[in-house]
């Protein structure tokens, strides 16, 4: 740990905290940083960091996942998906395709990708083919599909959009009442693209402090410090610890490449539920490219019971900040990274594979 | 899938940049960025082959220490579910 970290480390176990206070942070990069850097282990024991909804993957609604495997297997196309999406199980009987992998095995052609440039080359290189580009993922991974989209693409590429925006999970925790942590941490590269200031609603709204960060320890010490010593002087505002990257009103090219080619609409997240105006869908002008308008609905209605997970699997309580990955009863039993039984186990955005990968190799309950 | 990654600007061809971090060279389009002023020797974020935001060269590496440490991390549980028996 640099001198830097230590530093905000002392002032932390300065502060005269009362009682237990917990941090939400809402993105799979801050996990990952605070438990590589082994950052609750020295931490005072009165407070809990909490992972929250920082995993677009995992909220990614099942039936996109069944969709886009029914395309794959059902229709003349190339589907491309980034990677994490591949090994994501739908909930189907065991004769049929779990998992974008699955269907792969079985002869569809799924490519996995790293950027949606690599969209654009794979839709023009095979011009007498549909290209379906399966686009998951929260506003950082969206402005590039917008941005990709505004710069122009082959007329054969179609996006089947499951694109999300953070912030609106966060206020409906809120609102719900029943948010289980008293101070967030906000995610630093969604605002870098969307600024700072989507979060400020958090303060504002309902009195909590909140401060954005980076992914170093350093920058997360200091935005834990901030919401803390928020916390004792009975203050709430939203500060930015990661100013070297969060400007003011973000990338404006990036939102205005988002506003051209896509909606906010209503969406459904995985093992939640539907969100308000938490979703992009792609804009009129775009239609020729949506792959939801362009090709057939394969949603099952019988199958269709919203936002579910596989039995047993504790993802949405997980995402939602209600428990811990390791109080999952399937956590470390029938779940580790080699057999993921749900979706936070199989992205590296995940809770669970992170706490995994980070030494968490045993079941708190069982 | 939210981590964007420092990279240092060596060409630039209009829109596309030819990126390059720890001796990795990569396309990058900076179409996010078309009305910052990026020149070769500058630093970005770059998030899925986009640059989300231009950085300074000392925060790029700080931010780089980061990343090394979770990925030794993550290659080593790459490592062992490679060599996992049945894996
Ligand atoms: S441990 Fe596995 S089953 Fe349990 S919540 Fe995590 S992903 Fe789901």
């Amino acid at each position: 740990m640099t001198t830097t970290a230590k530093k905000w480390l002392e002032r932390i176990h300065a502060l005269p905290l009362e009682g237990v206070t917990k941090i939400m942070n809402v993105c799979g990069g801050h996990e990952r940083s605070i438990t590589m850097a082994g950052l609750r282990k020295v931490l005072p024991d009165e407070i809990e960091l909490v992972p929250g909804p920082g995993c677009p993957v995992c909220i990614c609604p099942e039936e996109d996942v069944f969709e886009a495997i029914q395309l794959a297997l059902n229709e003349d196309i190339i589907l491309i998906a980034f990677g994490d999406m591949l090994r994501v199980p739908v909930n189907v009987s065991k004769t049929r395709a779990r998992t974008l992998e699955q269907a792969k095995a079985a002869g569809a052609d799924i490519r996995p990708i790293a950027t949606p440039r690599e969209a654009v080359d794979i839709a023009a290189q095979n011009p007498d083919k549909a290209v379906v580009f399966f686009a998951a993922g929260f506003e950082t991974t969206t402005a590039p599909v917008a941005s990709m989209l505004v710069q122009g693409v082959p007329k054969n590429l179609f996006i089947l959009l499951s694109g999300r925006l953070t912030w609106p999970a966060v206020a409906m925790l809120l609102d719900s009442g029943q948010a289980a942590f008293q101070t967030l941490i906000a995610p630093g590269h969604v605002a870098t693209v969307m600024g700072p200031e989507e979060w400020q609603f958090v303060p504002e709204e309902h009195k909590m402090p909140a401060a954005v960060a980076g992914f170093s320890p350093e920058s997360l010490l200091a935005a834990m410090y901030s919401v803390l010593r928020q916390r004792v002087e009975g203050k709430a505002f939203l500060d930015n610890c990661y100013p070297e990257l969060v400007r003011a009103g973000g990338n404006p090219t990036a939102q205005a490449q988002l506003k051209t080619s896509m909606d906010v609409v209503d969406a459904n997240w995985r093992g939640i539920g539907v969100i308000p105006q938490s979703g992009f869908a792609l804009s009129e002008a775009y239609a020729q490219h949506n792959a939801r308008k362009q090709f057939p609905s394969y949603a099952e209605d019988a199958r269709k019971r919203a936002g579910e997970m596989p039995p047993g699997c504790d993802c949405a309580k997980v995402v939602l900040g209600q428990i811990y990955p390791d109080q999952c009863r399937l956590y470390a039993n029938a779940c580790v990274p080699r057999n993921p039984v749900g979706p936070c186990m199989v992205s590296d955005e995940g809770a669970c594979r992170i706490w995994w990968s980070g030494g968490v190799r045993k079941n708190a309950v069982s | 899938m939210c981590l964007g990654i420092p990279m240092q600007v060596k060409s630039i061809d209009q829109y596309q940049a030819i990126c390059e971090a720890k001796g990795i060279e990569r396309d990058v389009s900076l179409f996010m960025l078309q009305d910052e002023d990026i020149r070769p020797g500058d630093f970005v974020v770059v998030h899925v082959g986009y640059a989300i935001q231009k950085i300074s060269q000392q925060e790029a590496q700080s931010a780089w220490e980061v990343y090394d440490q979770m990925l030794a991390a993550e290659d080593a549980l790459a490592e062992e579910l490679v060599d996992a028996p049945g894996a």
